[in-house]
Formats: C-alpha cells, structure tokens, sequence
C-alpha cells in the first residue's frame, strides 16, 4: 500500500509589475511610504556607488569590484525590515544592505581597494564581514543564532547567500542545523540567475531554490527580488516571526544580475546582449521610484536633490578614501593573535624594516 | 589530587571551564548524551544541559562554521571532530574563516574557539582513523595547535585552550587516552601555551617531541642512559608557534638533536624544527639535525600499523648514530 | 564609431541637466540599459542605451546642460576590440594577471655531482679558522675521510709545540707567493751540461763570462729570451736582452736586473753586475731594476752546489743555473785528463721552449765559456 506522507508548495509573491504599478491590492501592513523612500534613497545610492566603484577599478584605484547592478531591491528590502540588534552574515555583493547597516561607503571602499581596515566597521560592530568562499557565511550565521538564542536575545540573523550557493554543503548544513536547532535565522538566497557563467538551470534541477528549505523543515517563499515592497514586506514577516522564536525562514529572491561577476569579468562571453536588454524591463528602480510617483507623490525636485545628495556624499567617500594612510607595515602581524606569539616578533621586525627601506628608496 | 586518564583529564578540563564560565559551550557529534565516543564529554550534558552540551547534526564543516558564528559572538565553543580523519570538510572553514577572522576584521571580531580532535595511529582502528597531520595546521597563520602527551597537560592545556582569545586546534592523541593514569593537582590553572616542557635533563642528546611519540622518545632515553649517553627529552606540546628558544637552548648544550613524531616524514614540523636549528644554531651541533618520523605512506591498517610507528628501537639507533657521528 | 545624441526627452524640450552618470568609459552596455539620468524641467529621466556597445566617451560632467541633439555618449565601432573574443578577455575573475610579451626557450641543465672535497663539518671548520689551520694541512681521521675536531686539536697542539708561526713579509713572502705562481704555471724541464773552463786566465771572474756566455746563447736562440702569455696562449721574442741575476742577501732573495746586456762590453758588465749588487744588498735598489727581466742567472755556484732545477719565473721562459767549478778527471782522446769544469743547469719553460732550442742555447753557452777570453 502507498500513501502519501509529505508533498510540498512554494509561493511566489509580488506586489508591483514590471512598471511599478500595484498588481492588486496591498496587504494592510505594507510598508509606508517613509520607509520606501529610504529605501529608494538608499537603491540610489548604491547603485551609484556601484558605478564609481567600477570606475574606481577601471582607472587603478580599487581592486577587484562585483557589481550590484539590479539587485538593489533585494538588499535594501531585507535591511529595511532588519533591526540594529538583528546581526547580517552577508556574502560579497550586498554593498546595499552593508550601506543601509550602517557601513561607510570609505570603509567599502577600503575593503575592495585592498584594505583590511575596511571590515572593522565603526557601526554594526557585530555584523560578519564579507564573505567570500561560497556559502560559508550560512554556517557562520548558523553558529551567530545559536548564541542569539542561548542568550535570549530578541534578535535574528539575515545572511544573504546566491543561486550557486545553494549547491554547496555549508548552505544545506546550515539550513539542516537552523531547522532542528530552530534557529533565529532568515536565509535570503539571491537568485540573480548566474553563478559566474553558470546559468541557474545548470546549477540545480530543483524546480525552485527556496524548496531546499523544506528538506531542512524550514518554511519559505519565493519573492519578486526586484519588487522592493515584496522583499520588504516578506523579509520583516519571516524577521518577526524569528525573532518571537518562531524558527528560521528562507526568502528565494528573483533578480537579474546586470553586470559582469566582477570587474575582471566579462559576461558576454557566456551569455546574450539580447537577454540582458530584455531585464531591463523590470529594472528595479525605476520600478519603486514610479510606485513612489504615483502613490507617494514623489517629486521632481526630491529626485533632484536625492541624486545631488548621493553625488556629494559619493565624492567625499572617494575622497576620504583616497586619502586615507596607508597602514603600517606590522599591521600585516599586530591582529594575527590577541597577543604576537614570541616566534614571530622576528619576522614582524623584517617586515618593518623592509617597509622602511622602500621609503629610504624613494 | 585526582588520578585520571589522559581522555579523563580532558572530561575534567572542560567539566572545570564550563563550571567557571557560563560562556563556554560544547558541541559535536555524539558528545552530549553519549558522553563522546571516547568518553571525552562524559557527564557534561547531566550537568549542564542541552543548551551548553549541544548534539549536532553530522556535519563537520557546519561543527567548524558554527563555532566560529558564536565565538565572533562571545561564547567560547569547544567543538568535538570525531576523529581528526574527518576534519578535512572542515579546512575551509578553519583556514579561510577561524584563522584570519581577527585579522581581516582587524580585530573588531575574533574567533575565540576550541577545536578538539582525537589523533594518531596505533590502536588498529578501521581505515581514516589514525590520521596525524597536524603539520597541514602548523602551516596556517592565525590558529594554534597544541598536542597533549600527558593526563596533567592534556587538562592544563585544554583549560589555556579554552581560555586563549584566539582558535586552538586541540589534538589529543587517542593511542594514549587511558595508557596511564597520572596523579595531578586539577587547579583550574591553565598550563602556558606557546612553551616546551623539559621532561628529562640530560648532556649528551636532545631528544624533541609531542603527542604519544613522547612515550617512545622517554623510553628511548631510559636505554640511551644504559649506553651511557645521557639524553635530553622535550614535549613541545604547542607545535605552531614553536617555542625554539627552549629547542635552541638545549641543542646548544648537547650539540646533537632527533625529533621523533608518528606524522608522516615530508613536510612535518621535524622539518621545520630542524631548519631552525641548522639556521640559528648550526656551529653548535656535531652531528646532523635527525627525523624519526612515520614514513611517506598512508598509515596502515592494523595488521602492519606496529611497522609504521617510530619505535623506541628507531629512536635509540637514531641517536646512537649522532653521538658516534664523525 | 556611433555616437548617440540626446534625444528629445518629452514635449519638445530643447535641453536638460545630466544629474547622474550610470555607466563610465569603458563599459559594455546593453540595450535599454540606462545610461544617464537627465533633470529636465518637469521630471528626472533614466535614458536608456540606444545600442549595444561598448562605451568610449561620455560628453558631460554632472551638473553641465545638454542640448536636445548635441552628443551625449560615444560607441565603440564593429572593431574587433568590441567583441568577447578579442584582446579585451582579462583571462581571470579577480586580480590582474599580468601578460607579458617575451617568449622564452629553455633548456633543463643536469646538474652534476662535484668532486670530493675536505670534508668537515661547519662546526669543525669554524674550529680551524679559529686556530688559524688550514685544513688542507690536516690529515682526516673521521671515517668517510672526515676531518674531526681530535684531528684539528692535535694539530692545534703539534703547531703551538713547533713554536709561533712566523708570517713571511717582503722579499720572503714575495718569493713565496711568486714561486707558488710559478709552480702553477710553468712546465720546467732541465737540461744539465758542463763548461771546460780549462783555458780561462787565473782569477778569471765567472759572473760576466757567464752573461756574455748567455748574450752569445740568446742571440743564437732567441726563444729562450721571450715572454710567455699563458692566457693568450702566445709569445713574444725579446730582442733586448735583460738579465735577471739573482742575489743572495740576508734579507732575502733578490732579483735586480741588467739592463740591454747585449751592448755592453765586459768590463762594462762587470761594473754594471757590481753596482748592481752594491745596491742589492744595501737596499737602495729602485723597483723597477727588479722588473721586467728577459732570462734569468742564478749564480749559486758561488756559494757551492753543481747541478739545480731553479726556477722559471714567469713570463720568462728560461733561468740560467751554474754551480761550482771544479777539477775534473775526464776523458779526451782516450785518456783521463784533469780538466776545469763549470757545471750548467738550463731549466726552461716547455710551454714555450723546445728541447732542442734548449739544448742548442746551452751548447752555445758551453762553447762561448770554453774561450780563454
């Protein structure tokens, strides 16, 4: 005999269509127009970073940059519903979200120019830094619940991971422990649709990525990622519930990634002109700044002033961080322990010392 | 006084680091109410609960990375890998993240964690289980390795472990888990980490050491002092940083040095020990710089494992050969 | 090259203020990507990339006014710079990874064992130049012919028991290092004869005999009065002859030279010779009457000895030995017959001297020698 013991359902939820106009009518608790604004103000902001960044890249003076471009909504939706207790595990590409925590746009700079002072935020003192090997952070998450709950603290944990990482071990380790731990955790799991050159079909035949949730027990929704007001409303939902002790959540989002991996990529080697034209269609801002024309009565003269304001606050970023004194020599010792083992004092002395030949050089 | 077992010495350290610090927590696989399989957490989750004594799911990767998210928090995780032949899963999350999270946040967040591990070959377990690579972490800035060769320093370096403000990977060697029971003073002081312990004095020979190879390398010195030759025994118990102050001393007085370790021969410390002493203390040695070391192999099972182990026989001879050196 | 103009943003408006920049030189954009946002009197507007392309040029700093129609963004051309597969793959997805444009061969070398050497530890050897022992003096007692610190204590004792070493300065260390040159150099060889001296007067001097002798022999064989270059493998034929004569002084061995010994006649060697030791062996000899000989005379018969290997000291190729004359029962038609004889030892230099110029250069030696006068 065969019965049936479990079966599945994932939902798909958006608010706005590709033009920003309401799908139907909202929930009661949809975010007010305040709030969108920041966050508007804030997608505005980061993807005009994003392009100085690139630029910055371009002519020598940052390293290596992954764009954001496209995926604003995403990042700015999960932070709008996140408090300043609640921790973020992010991965590499949430430069939006950092910038909503509280991060400075110098101290991004300083991270991607090759600056390790970058990542000793003078806010959001205990968020994780970037992360860069695929889906580590999801553990790290994991473990930064577990405390938040051995403590019973009302707080929860976002960490923000991509469609590639959905395939590796440390995201189904986390999600395994989140939920038969219950941990306060919300998995946001940015599916931009590209693992590099990877497109999503080649990366899982799961029909959706946030139903790997329900191999781990734990609930989820997929998102219309380039819909701020869905990312927001369901990001504060899943935030809510965690932080009552209600368990982790997962939030497929769907995006487009519009730029290259990172500035040391090109993406037309593995996929179409044509296909990336067709996205911007439902380019995320301009989807949320007509939401905001029409319901919230947003002004030519406040997107003037908002992209006046993001140009100057970009330029003295780039300024201070241009500025910025390069670090000593020892730096590359004087945080390896809370105290420099003996056996290494010799080598920190080398180190110095070279350091200050070159000088003597110039 | 307590008498314990090398693997009871360790129960005790974490039994005494939990009793005087609310922050520190223990996880693995089988550790709470199991006890550990072999018995190294027995009688933590009685005392403290599942909330401190936490059975995880299997996965080691996930043991490591979950360490590290509540250390960067401020607990003080000691997380169990049950055996060290299945902590390779957990490289990453050691290398890239535990290692350098101090300082490549620049010291905004750290990773105060305890990875335990039972080591090393000898009791004719099943294939992955008599693994000895300590050196693979010896090469990587940021963590510490410490191996025990004693009930009485397996529980003061486990309690200096747990109480170090930066990630430790704990290798005990399991081939010595209940050989001995020792009789110590359990103080709740931690032992130094960092430093070698001089277990025998002697002229003629310096005779470096850890983990259950110290056992040989003891014996080896009582039928040295048969021959005459008076040997010198040191347990470096931390293996990265090496203290070679105290390695460099003793060399400089005997002029002769054998490091013994079980770990295979290429690119273990042995090799690390003996660079530094050709590059500081090079005209004060009469005899080369000598290795007794497991070999080049993958250990064997049981039924050729007594044919792997640096024994007792090995190191006399090896020492022989440097006194008689000329 | 394309280049997009602003186009007319609504209504007939004839320009607007760039607010924004979303996109820099150098990027690849696609269609309807928004390139800039433009503020006109009634709204801010994102105005999307006509094309696919990349970038070249943007016309404009945020804050400048644009005119409907003016040229607002630069394209890339169809060129071949424009395509994924050309020189603008960066190859990596971090970093830089620098290109360089040499190509290079190689060859793998086998690398040889060397010979064996003095085996010693660092140890033992830090130990010998602490006693100041060369180890090439010490004769190895280690086994594989290792020399042991025993090996450098005893020698140490042995040295201190013989008493301080004493350091050669001056004319002693200069023969020293000069002879030990030599001996590296030259490839001697000897030819051994006797002068009949019967027919000379009573107290017949043999010094300027013996250097007319030579003058006759090198104009006879002038390959004995050269220089040999050793690196250059070749010779040059001296047609001056400079002879260096060696003088025995209680500070040593000196050797002043005689200048053109082919003009001069024999009293005026005789006086030159005499001058030239005086001054020898009262030290007021210049230097450079030490330098630059062309054939050497070692008169040590006049202290004793008959027959000597001397030394070629180079760059000459020949040194002129004469030992002590003496009475001598020899054979002539038959019958012993007491003779004067001066014994003569040539030693030359076979890199550069053949044994029958030799031979030759000593006959004539001989038979100049066997005149009365």
């Amino acid at each position: 005999m065969q019965e049936r013991v479990a079966q599945f359902e994932v939902d798909h939820v958006g608010f706005l269509d590709a033009s920003g106009q309401v799908l139907e009518d909202l929930p009661e608790d949809i975010a007010d127009l305040e709030v969108i604004k920041q966050g508007y103000r804030s997608m505005v902001l980061t993807r005009l970073f994003d392009a100085r960044a690139i630029n910055l890249q371009r002519t020598g003076q940052l390293g290596t940059f992954p764009s954001s471009l496209g995926q604003e909504a995403v990042t700015i939706g999960f932070s709008l519903a996140m408090q300043p207790n609640d921790r973020l595990v992010p991965s590499y590409r949430e430069h939006g979200a950092l910038l909503c925590r509280g991060v400075t746009l110098c101290e991004l700079l300083l991270y991607w120019g090759g600056d390790e002072r970058g990542s000793d935020y003078q806010q959001a003192r205990k968020d994780f830094p970037l992360a860069v090997p695929i889906a580590t952070q999801c553990l790290h998450a994991a473990g930064v619940a577990t405390a938040i709950k051995l403590r019973s603290e009302p707080q929860a944990v976002v960490t923000v991971c991509g469609d590639g990482a959905t395939s590796k071990g440390d995201f189904a380790e986390a999600l395994n422990v989140a939920g038969v731990w219950q941990l306060p955790i919300l998995f946001v799991v940015t599916n931009n649709q590209w693992a590099i050159s990877v497109p999503r079909e080649s990366q899982s035949h799961a029909q959706t990525l946030a139903q790997k949730a329900i191999a781990a027990g734990i609930d989820c929704l997929q998102v219309d990622g380039n819909d701020l007001l869905a990312v927001e409303y369901a990001s504060r939902k899943a935030l809510e519930r965690a932080r009552a002790g209600g368990g982790p959540f997962l939030i497929e989002a769907i995006t487009y990634r519009m730029g290259d991996h990172t500035t040391a990529d090109d993406a037309r080697r593995y996929r179409d002109d044509d296909e990336v034209s067709s996205h911007w269609q439902g380019d995320p801002v301009a989807r949320i700044r007509s939401y905001l024309v029409e319901q919230g009565g947003w002004t030519k003269d406040q997107e003037e002033a908002l992209q006046a304001d993001c140009q100057v606050e970009l330029e003295r970023a780039v300024a201070d961080y241009l500025a910025v004194a390069p670090q000593p020599a020892s730096a590359m010792f004087d945080y390896l322990y809370a105290e420099l083992p003996e056996a290494y004092e010799g080598q920190r002395q080398q180190v110095i010392d070279r350091a200050a030949e070159g000088k003597t050089d110039e | 006084m307590s008498e314990r077992t090398l693997v009871e010495a360790v129960a005790l350290a974490l039994q005494h680091a939990m009793e005087d610090n609310p922050d520190v927590v223990v996880l693995g696989e089988d550790v709470a109410v199991n006890g550990g399989v072999f018995r190294a957490t027995n009688g933590l989750h009685e005392q403290f609960g599942g909330e401190r004594v936490m059975d995880t799911p299997l996965a080691e990767n996930m043991i490591a990375g979950l360490a590290i998210g509540m250390a960067a928090e401020g607990l003080r995780p000691v997380a169990e890998f049950q055996f060290m032949g299945f902590i390779y899963p957990a490289m990453e999350q050691i290398v890239g993240h535990a290692a350098r999270l101090r300082n490549r946040t620049r010291g905004r967040l750290a990773c105060p964690l305890v990875l335990r591990a039972p080591f090393g070959a000898g009791i004719h377990a099943p294939e992955h289980h008599s693994e000895s690579t300590e050196a693979l972490f010896a090469h990587i800035p940021g963590v510490r390795v410490v191996i025990p060769s004693s009930p009485a320093r397996a529980y003061g370096l486990l309690l200096a472990a747990i109480a170090d403000p930066d990630p430790v990977l704990f290798l005990e060697p399991k081939r010595i888990y209940r050989l001995v029971k020792e009789t110590f003073t359990p103080n709740r002081e931690p032992l130094p980490l960092d430093v070698c312990f001089t277990l025998r004095e002697g002229s003629d020979i310096t005779l470096v050491s850890w983990g259950a190879s110290v056992v040989e390398t003891l014996q080896a010195a009582e039928q040295l002092a048969t021959l005459n030759v008076s040997a010198e025994v040191i347990d470096m118990a931390t293996v990265s940083p090496l203290d070679m102050t105290s390695v460099l001393d003793s060399v400089v007085k005997t002029g002769r040095c054998v490091i013994v370790h079980e770990a295979a021969r290429s690119g273990g410390i042995g090799g690390e020990i003996a660079a530094q002493i050709g590059e500081f203390c090079l005209l004060d040695l009469l005899a080369p710089v000598q290795r007794v070391t497991g070999y080049d192999t993958v250990v064997p099972l049981a039924k050729m494992e007594h044919l792997y182990l640096p024994g007792v026989e090995q190191i006399v001879a090896a020492a022989i050969s440097a006194v008689e050196f000329e | 090259m394309s280049k997009f103009k602003l186009p007319d943003l609504g209504e007939g408006l004839t320009e607007a203020e760039i607010s924004a920049w979303f996109v820099n030189v150098g990027d690849h954009v696609v269609v309807d990507q928004p390139l800039v946002a433009m503020e006109t009197d009634k709204a801010v507007v994102d105005v999307p990339s006509p094309q696919a392309g990349q970038i070249t040029g943007l016309f404009g700093e945020v804050g400048d006014i644009v005119a409907t129609g003016a040229v607002l963004v630069e394209f890339a051309g169809d060129e071949a710079a424009d395509r994924p597969d050309s020189g603008s793959d960066s190859g990596t997805v971090v970093g830089d990874i620098e290109v360089g444009d040499k190509t290079v061969t190689e060859e793998a070398i086998q690398v040889k064992a060397g010979g064996a050497r003095l085996k010693a530890t660092p140890a033992v050897r830090a130990l010998a130049r602490k006693h100041d022992i060369d180890l090439s003096v010490v004769t190895p007692s280690g086994s594989n012919g290792t020399i042991t610190k025993a090996d450098i204590e005893r020698v140490a004792a042995l040295l201190e028991q013989v008493g301080a070493l004493e350091k050669l300065t001056g004319a002693r260390r200069s023969m020293a290092l000069n002879m030990a040159q030599a001996g590296e150099e030259v490839v001697p060889a000897t030819v051994f004869d006797d002068a009949d001296i019967s027919d000379w007067s009573a107290g017949t001097e043999p010094m300027p005999r013996l250097l007319r002798a030579m003058v006759v022999a090198c104009q006879g064989e002038p390959a004995l009065n050269a220089w040999y270059d050793s690196h250059a493998v070749g010779r040059r034929l001296l047609s001056q002859i400079d002879i260096g004569i060696a003088v025995d002084s209680e500070h040593g061995l000196f050797v002043p030279v005689l200048r053109d010994a082919q003009t001069l006649d024999a009293s005026q060697l005789k006086n030159r010779l005499a001058e030239l030791i005086e001054q020898t062996r009262d030290r007021t000899i210049p230097a450079a009457e030490l330098r630059g000989s062309t054939i050497t005379l070692s008169n040590f018969g006049s202290i004793g000895g008959r027959y000597a290997n001397p030394v070629v000291l180079p760059p000459t190729v020949a040194i002129v030995g004469a030992g002590r004359s003496r009475d001598e029962v020899v054979a002539r038609q038959g019958q012993p017959t007491v003779r004067r004889i001066l014994p003569l030892s040539l030693c030359f230099d076979h890199r550069a001297v053949t044994g029958g110029e030799a031979t030759r250069f000593i006959q004539l030696m001989m038979a100049d020698l066997s005149l009365a006068d």
